[in-house]
């Protein structure tokens, strides 16, 4: 029986040409003017769909939308009329070339954020068609460059829908796999990215190189759509790929809606179609458009595309279940897997910090900390503000670099170690604010805690989950199981930010361990947690090292739940070890307790 | 379970989504689709449709041209249209090449109009041209000076007062050798957007055996300090300048060259640069010698009873004037909207395209007075080989705050 | 010599424009974190406004240097009440797009209303140059220079003291501290806006006899200020005024001594090698790290 389920990540994939295949349909009941119209919308799609892997996933506001569509449309002409290529080859050549245009404009650019990055993408904007102009021997210059109608297997094409089914064909040679890049592992990467920079490092997405990719894909989108409306367009200047129509494509995926590709697509085609449509009142569309980003920003920032998703709401009622309170534990039905980790009896430690230091200036925060974890074991760190603990936690898992000492794992030594990286050691962590990814579902959140994130991997995952093949249902079968041994198993479908705070720390948790990590660091895992579920989270922490074995690394303030939960504690005061031993047993220490109850020794 | 209802209802929200995009544009279809005529020409009607920028940087040429054709058309049709039909006169704007070839299909395969006006420059312009010539629809272009739309010459396009821009800038060399005196140094002043550089190099060219020195400097459109470029016209002593912009970037560069000491430069401007807009921004300091050509007998600004009847015609249809208008395409406009209106009155009543094309080829002097209305064009002549309507040029110059064309001085 | 005298003298006068236009956006960025892309519109709305208050009405010149910056203010003001308020929870993405939108609608909004292709307003001092040696100069490059500079140093002032000014920099060290101190983020983010409103007035007051009034002079406008203020370094007040002035210069340098024709092209690269360089701006404030 044919599974619709199991093929439904393929159609959703195909959809977006069911868009393509309606216009085209469309064009067949209008006239050529109107089929010309509708060419650009098409054209505009893809720009519009492109923009949504660059500005609603990545959220990187590019102002050089217009000269990647000058670079693709030039490349493409130029090689038509002055090699004599073929149009479809050319096309194509536009295409890679804006491609490495937009790869070289990244390279540089990754580095910032928000309006820097905004800014160097001006800059490479603004220079591309100062080149453009300035190359007039090859570009025409300021004139502009006359495109030719394009000859398709030795046929010239001037019959307008004749081209309208052209560019649908090329359209979908560009959407189908930014749709697939989208809704597969990469694109839940990107967002992963764009939600919690820190806690996708963590489990191993490069931010650069994913920031590159995403301005490179997305530059061979543009770069193909505009390659193809070329010769529609007759003359080519520099002129119509300026910063206003850089602008003017940003309003594409916001207006549409940024959080898929139907946002640029419905962005994209209606947009472009509208000044044509309201030519009446030519003069005011411009205004008109601006008013609307505006009002979409503010009162819809989903986009239309967000009408949509409320509508289907009211019409699908109780679709999704409510977030409610802790559920209590289900123990698993399947005996967990035992990972090496316990397999043998020597003692192994887990992790060894040796002589830590890390300075800032004169201030030592953390001043020659020598720990060790226990393979298999619960260790625990405490310490008043200012202690050290966040600092030593921060250098173990890599977000601040130490300025002495050694950490290793499992005999792997992690200096120098890129947190990206850390992953690939089986170092996982937590995070005192939650940092959960949000507008992605808890299964969604999970499956990136698997670390197979590296661009290769999450470009081939996309392509697995769109086919859903066997490593596509093994790794969501693997997510689910974390879910279900956190008990958030009925969650599974659910957008994390709709979860409370409890729910959300065990998913943080089923993120931590779904990768079967050989060490679990545990930042204030119960921090701004209600009394109730204080104690939920203490067993499942104890389940998950018992049943998994996985060696942990907790810092907490709540020293009960520390003090009952570790197997070890070792407690830090300016940067200092100053106690260290069996938990009950060093929290009495008088020590300790002025440190932490001002109980004053007796001089 | 679950999973299906899941499917189901995303796919049918992606239905849902392509059938909106889909309801939207057909809709817009109907609503945008206003009259058809068949062929533009009905047994009371002709259609006559035109294009050119509202906005953007050369909305000066668009919205004036667009009100001239307006008014000369319905001084026509007041009197009794053509050969019994009334003209009717539908405009699109289009400013960059994509909204052109939008706007020549809208009105020839939307609107499907009898005739084709391009009240365009530059880009936008030769981007019609290209669809043009491949159609087949007889039409005028106005204002267009560059190269592209005349070449390759195609029978059914016409062209109207402006002349071919490389012409434009022999006058602009004339102007040079006329008004300064041997040994000449001559700045060259242009802007790195499509039109000026359309005219450098034909000023380039003839320039070369009239001065001794050239310096070329270019400045980025809508620029408005020149202290760099002036500084280097000044080190090499410079005695005129050639400006090729806008008036607004001409009038910036002459009233900064006074402000840096350069007061007795003597300054020819690009044909777009004379209208009264640069007025304003130049005073109080109007240097003496600010020279142009001109495509029309007059200017608006000056003091000539033509004038005077114009202005008054103008401001009873559209009421005050706002500053700089009604400027040099008002008055093509209004002009060419009678040598269009001669060539389908010559016809007859039996209007084709071909015949309409064949019967201008042959058209001579046709000039506003002919049927009524003010001669504030130059008369125009066509033949089968010279598509070229107007090709006087006349010398212009600012005197006492606004331009003037100095009478026998065409060529 | 006498050249590069007149060379710097010029940059030196859109510089100062510059300058006053980036404070504009970096005391707003300072104080809310709001990257103000409409700010080029403001400078059109002042630019307006000169021309309406001195040609129009033929008030007395001297007073729009006082009316018009209030009035652009509250302006602003308004911008942050209407639009932005709704916004300020969430992350500064939407923000960044609906102030580059706002600036466009500004533009646009100019545009349609007055159907003038250009405005000109005259100059507040004559224009006739002196000369000193080889060297000319007129009054009015002097008088653009001075007082775009001495307003930009007024603004810098009101930020760096005076009771204003003080909780808008606790504001923006700590957003919660400065609340419990009693300041109210209404009252304060009113206020920097009105302040960073009122700067891009007095620039626009400033262009409008220099540059004419037309709609590009708010994309012109910001993307020049935005340049300037990344040079100089964005959370820095004197780096703006000095990334300003030295974008104004180096544009002019450039231009005589590289090539007229890649004016804008030179100054792009300068942004580039600046983010390369030193991506905190040349300017800017010591980084302080947080332990």
């Amino acid at each position: 029986m044919f599974n619709v389920a199991r093929h439904r990540p393929l159609f959703i994939a195909l959809a977006p040409l069911l868009s393509v295949v309606a216009v085209v349909g469309l064009g067949a009941a209008v006239d050529s003017y109107w089929q010309y119209v509708l060419g650009m919308s098409l054209s505009a799609m893809l720009v519009g769909s492109a923009l949504v892997m660059l500005t609603g996933y990545a959220r990187c506001i590019t102002l050089a939308t217009g000269s990647i569509m000058a670079i693709g449309a030039y490349a493409s002409a130029i090689l038509t009329v002055k090699s004599g290529m073929p149009f479809a080859a050319a096309v194509i050549a536009g295409a890679i070339m804006g491609g490495a245009g937009g790869f070289l404009m990244a390279l540089p650019s990754v580095r910032f954020r928000s309006h820097n990055l905004a800014m160097v993408t001006l800059v490479f904007q603004e220079v591309v068609i100062i080149l453009l102009r300035e190359w007039k021997s090859v570009t025409g210059g300021a004139e502009g460059l006359n495109v030719p109608a394009p000859h398709l297997f030795g046929v010239t094409i001037s019959n307008d829908f004749i081209f309208l089914i052209v560019l649908a064909v090329g359209t979908s040679v560009g959407l189908l796999p930014l749709s697939i890049l989208l809704q597969g592992a990469f694109g839940k990467n990107l967002r992963a990215m764009a939600c919690s920079e820190v806690a996708a490092r963590a489990y191993g997405i490069n931010v650069k190189r994913n920031l590159i990719a995403a301005f490179t894909i997305s530059s061979f989108a543009i770069a193909l759509a505009s390659a193809l409306m070329a010769p529609r367009l007759r003359i080519i200047d520099p002129d119509s790929f300026g910063i206003l129509p850089s602008i003017f494509a940003l309003a594409y995926p916001i207006v549409g809606g940024t959080t898929s590709i139907w946002g640029g697509i419905l962005g994209g085609g209606l947009l472009r179609a509208m000044p044509e449509i309201l030519r009446p009142i030519a003069d005011y569309i411009e205004l008109g458009e601006a008013l609307l980003v505006i009002g979409i920003v503010l009162f819809l920032p989903g986009g239309i595309i967000e009408l949509f998703n409320r509508l289907h709401k009211i019409v699908t009622r109780g679709h999704f279940v409510k977030a409610g309170k802790l559920p209590d534990f289900i123990s698993s039905e399947r005996p967990p897997e035992r990972g090496k980790l316990c397999s043998g009896e020597n003692v192994a430690w887990a992790a060894r910090i040796e002589e830590l230091s890390v300075r800032y200036g004169a201030l030592k925060a953390v001043d020659q900390v020598s720990l060790n974890v226990r393979q298999g074991t619960i260790h625990g760190l405490m310490g008043a503000n200012g202690a050290g603990k966040t600092t030593l936690f921060n250098a173990v898992s890599g977000f601040i670099k130490p300025s002495g000492g050694s950490i290793s794992v499992f005999g792997e030594a992690l200096d120098g170690l890129l947190i990206e990286d850390r992953i690939r050691l089986g170092v996982t962590r937590t995070f005192q604010n939650v940092a959960i990814f949000s507008g992605l579902t808890c299964l969604e959140n999970v499956k990136i805690g698997l670390g197979r994130n590296d661009i290769g991997t999450a470009l081939a995952r996309s392509v697995h989950g769109t086919f859903d093949t066997i490593r596509a249902r093994e790794e969501s079968e693997t997510a689910m199981r974390a879910l279900h041994s956190v008990g958030l198993s009925a969650y599974a479908y659910v957008r994390s930010e709709l979860l409370s705070l409890g729910n959300q720390r065990r998913l943080e948790l089923a993120r931590a361990i779904v990768s079967n990590p050989k060490l679990l660091l545990l930042d204030e895992p119960v921090s701004g947690v209600a009394e109730e579920e204080v104690s939920k989270i203490h067993e499942l922490l104890r389940r998950i090292n018992r049943d998994h074995g996985i060696t942990m690394l907790i810092v907490e303030h709540n020293i009960g739940f520390l003090a009952s939960l570790c197997d070890r504690l070792t407690v830090l005061n300016h940067g200092r070890v100053v106690a260290e031993g069996e938990p009950k047993a060093t929290v009495s220490l008088p020590l300790v307790r002025d440190i932490y109850f001002g109980e004053a020794l007796v001089a | 379970m679950r999973e299906s209802k899941i499917s189901k209802c995303a796919s049918l929200k992606r239905l849902f989504a392509a059938s909106l995009l889909a309801a939207i544009t057909v809709g817009g279809t109907f609503i945008a689709n206003s009259a058809r005529a068949e062929d533009g020409v009905t047994d009371n009607e002709i259609l006559i449709g035109a294009l050119g920028p509202l906005t953007g940087a050369t909305a000066f040429v668009g919205g004036p041209a667009r009100d001239g054709l307006q008014l000369g058309f319905e001084k026509i049709n007041a009197q009794g249209g053509i050969n019994g039909r009334k003209i009717k006169f539908i405009f699109e704007q289009a400013f960059s090449p994509a909204e052109s070839v939008a706007a020549a299909k809208k009105l020839v395969e939307d609107h499907k109009v009898f005739v084709l006006i391009l009240a365009s420059g530059s880009t936008g312009a030769a981007a019609a041209a290209d669809y043009v010539r491949a159609s087949g629809i007889p039409t005028y272009n106005i204002v267009g000076g560059t190269p592209i739309i005349r070449n390759p010459f195609a029978k059914n396009v016409f062209h109207g007062a402006i002349t071919d821009a490389s012409k434009s800038a022999e006058s602009l060399a004339e102007l040079v050798k006329d008004k300064l005196k041997a040994p000449r140094s001559v700045g060259v002043l242009a802007g790195t957007y499509a039109f000026p550089q359309a005219e450098l190099k034909g000023v380039q060219a003839h320039l070369k055996g009239i001065a001794d020195k050239i310096d070329l400097e270019q400045f980025d459109q809508g620029a408005r300090d020149y202290t760099s470029q002036l500084l280097a016209f000044k080190k090499q002593d410079a005695g005129a300048v050639v400006m090729l912009g806008s008036f607004s970037e001409a009038g910036f560069a002459i009233k900064q060259a006074s402000e840096m000491g350069l007061s007795n430069l003597v300054w020819v401007l690009a044909g777009t640069a004379a209208t009264d807009g640069i007025i304003p921004i130049i005073s109080p300091n109007i240097p003496r010698d600010v020279w142009s050509y001109s495509f029309t007998p007059f200017l608006p600004g000056q003091k000539a009873p033509t004038m005077d009847e114009f202005n008054a015609l103008w401001t009873k249809r559209y009421g005050a004037p706002p500053a700089g208008r009604p400027n040099l395409y008002d008055m093509i406009g209004y002009g060419s909207a009678f040598v269009l209106a001669q060539a389908l009155n010559k016809t007859g009543p039996n209007l084709t395209r071909d015949r309409l094309i064949a019967v201008w080829s042959t058209l001579q002097d046709a000039k506003p007075s002919n049927l009524g209305g003010i001669d504030v064009t130059y008369p125009e002549s066509f033949s089968e080989t010279d598509h070229q309507g107007n090709k006087v040029r006349g010398q212009a110059h600012i005197v006492n705050g606004a331009w003037v064309v100095v009478p026998n001085t065409n060529h | 010599m006498s050249e590069l005298i007149m060379i710097l003298v010029g940059g030196v006068k859109i510089g100062s424009i510059y300058a006053l236009a980036a404070l504009g956006i970096v005391v707003i960025h300072k104080a809310t974190r709001v990257v103000n892309f409409a700010q080029g519109g403001l400078v059109l709305l002042g630019a307006y406004g000169a021309y309406v208050f001195i040609v129009e009405m033929r008030w007395p010149y001297w007073m729009a240097y006082v009316v018009i910056p209030a009035i652009v203010g509250c302006v602003a003001v308004l911008i942050e009440i209407v639009v932005l308020r709704r916004m300020r929870r969430g992350d500064l993405f939407p923000v960044v797009i609906a102030t580059i939108f706002l600036g466009i609608a500004l533009s646009e909004g100019y545009r349609l209303s007055t159907r003038a292709e250009i405005l000109s307003v005259p100059s507040f001092v004559s224009t006739m140059p002196f000369v000193i040696g080889s060297v000319v100069i007129s009054p009015e490059q002097l008088w653009v220079t001075f007082g775009a500079l001495l307003a930009a140093a007024a603004g810098i002032a009101i930020f760096q003291h005076g009771r204003v000014g003080r909780s808008m920099r606790a504001m923006a060290s700590n957003v919660r501290g400065a609340q419990l101190c009693g300041y109210s983020i209404d009252r304060v983010y009113g206020m920097t806006w009105f302040l960073g409103g009122a700067l891009a007035g007095y620039a626009g007051v400033f262009t409008a006899p220099v540059r004419g009034v037309s709609s590009e002079l708010a994309i012109a406008t910001v993307a020049a200020a935005f340049v300037a203020a990344v040079i100089g370094g964005f959370d820095s007040l004197i780096g703006a005024v000095a990334g300003g002035l030295i974008l104004g210069v180096s544009e002019t340098l450039a231009a005589a001594y590289i090539s007229s024709a890649m004016k804008s092209a030179i100054s792009f690269l300068l942004l580039f090698v600046v983010l390369a360089i030193r991506p905190q701006g040349l300017f800017a404030p010591k980084k302080v790290r947080s332990v």
